[in-house]
């Protein structure tokens, strides 16, 4: 038996080895985040009010980014937290300008994972978070441009210092995103509807996307020789009461997935 | 006799039988198939007429199965495949709004992207370590075999 004992062990060892060995190795790829302003931003727009808008700068500060492979499915309509096994977060605070880049740009590439596991990542989260650094020290959201109407000129500054959590369910658009295969790489993307603050011109005016806006006239009137530089705080004691509400209540809607909709939390 | 009698009368009732089904021919055949109709509105209720709709079967996510439109209520149905069970996925948009909807068809598709064993390969290998262990032990504990005289037992003297 003495003999025997060394001999059984060195077969466990070869055994084990060999079940390691032939395990499947996990199946990896790379994600990554983008943030994307559309059209709205890039090419500029006309507001629901008719002031034509062209944004120099739009920087908006996010964390805690973190993609899911939701199951069941979120639902943002619901809300909630995001049933998930499988997460993965991008680390770091990213500050990027939703402006930068010419009229076709590509949508900004906020950062990526790699060796992530394969899957479908149909779900993300956010949270729109003050900066810490210039350029957009202290604001979760800064939007520099110029809008126009009747030869008038505003050259403004919006800054916004409360901080938003948005989380979504899948990106809703013309492909279908985050389906993640093995060496692959997937794309999430953090979608941001910039009409939902000025409206939009080519939208009836009776169109819940306009009637939720505040439009830019608001913005106008409290600009100083065809300036505007103000925060929410200046808004608050500067705009009238409905306004300056319309405008609180239509930020949380700023996040999509695509033309999906998010559950937004405000902080 | 009377056979040679009824069977022309036989023949004549089926043949007129046959002829009156021929004469005003009809026929309806079904099956029974299980439809899914989704209603597609915007939060203020509104339906999202002519909205773009793609249906997503679970075999190929990344592919579209089918695409319509809605009709003027915001309705649009179709029939799934049934022998792909899980979830069907299904996208209806329209004027930068948009919306994804999850339906389950069929039993649940297990989907996942971990990389473990089943529970049945990890039992399967647990025996067959076990029954390795077993048969090295008694090859090695047999009793040694009796010493035979040399040349063999087929030796003769």
């Amino acid at each position: 038996m003495k003999k025997v004992f060394p001999i059984l062990v060195i077969l466990a060892l070869f055994a084990s080895g060999i079940l390691v060995g032939c395990a499947p190795a996990a199946e990896q790829g790379t994600l990554q985040f983008n943030a994307n302003g559309e059209d709205f931003v890039r090419q500029g727009f006309v507001s629901k009010d008719g002031w034509a808008i062209t944004f120099d700068h739009v920087y908006i500060t996010l964390a805690d980014v973190t993609a899911y492979q939701s199951d069941p499915p979120y639902d943002p309509h619901a809300g909630g937290e995001v049933q998930s096994k499988v997460e993965v977060g991008l680390d770091g605070v990213h500050t990027v300008d939703l402006a930068e880049g010419n009229e076709d740009a590509p949508p900004i590439l906020v950062g990526e994972v790699t060796d992530v596991l394969v899957g479908h990542y149909n779900a993300i989260s956010w949270k729109m978070a003050r900066a810490s650094s210039d350029p957009a020290s202290d604001y979760c959201l800064v939007v520099v441009g110029t809008a126009e109407k009747d030869g008038q000129t505003v050259n403004f500054t919006i800054k916004v210092e409360p901080e938003y959590t948005y989380t979504c369910g899948e990106y809703v658009g013309d492909e279908r995103k985050g389906l993640l295969q093995k060496d692959g790489t997937a794309d999430l993307e953090m979608t941001f509807h910039f009409d939902h603050i000025f409206g939009d011109a080519e939208t009836p005016l009776d169109d819940a996307l306009n009637v939720g806006a505040p439009g830019f006239e608001p913005f106008a009137g409290v600009a100083e020789g065809g300036m505007l530089d103000v925060d929410m705080a200046g808004l608050q004691a500067n705009l009238s009461g409905g306004d300056y509400q319309m405008l609180v209540d239509i930020l949380p809607t700023l996040g999509h997935v695509g033309e999906g909709h998010c559950h937004c939390e405000t902080h | 006799m009377k056979w040679k009698l009824i069977l022309p009368f036989a023949l004549l009732f089926s043949l007129g039988l046959t002829m009156t089904a021929f004469a005003h021919g009809a026929r309806i055949e079904y099956t029974i198939s299980m439809a899914v109709e989704i209603l597609a509105t915007y939060d203020t209720g509104e339906p999202m007429a002519g909205g773009q709709v793609t249906v997503y079967a679970p075999d190929d996510p990344s592919i579209p199965w089918l695409t319509g439109v809605c009709d003027e209520e915001g309705r649009f149905a179709f029939t799934p495949d049934t022998s792909k069970p899980g979830t069907w996925d299904v996208q209806v948009r329209q004027s930068g709004h948009g919306d994804m909807v999850h339906i389950p068809i069929g039993e649940d598709m297990a989907v996942s992207g971990g990389t473990g064993h089943t529970t049945l390969q990890i039992v399967l290998m647990g025996a067959c370590i076990a029954w390795g262990f077993v048969g090295t032990a008694l090859f090695f504990s047999r009793k040694p075999a009796l010493s035979l005289p040399k040349g063999g037992p087929d030796a003769h003297s």
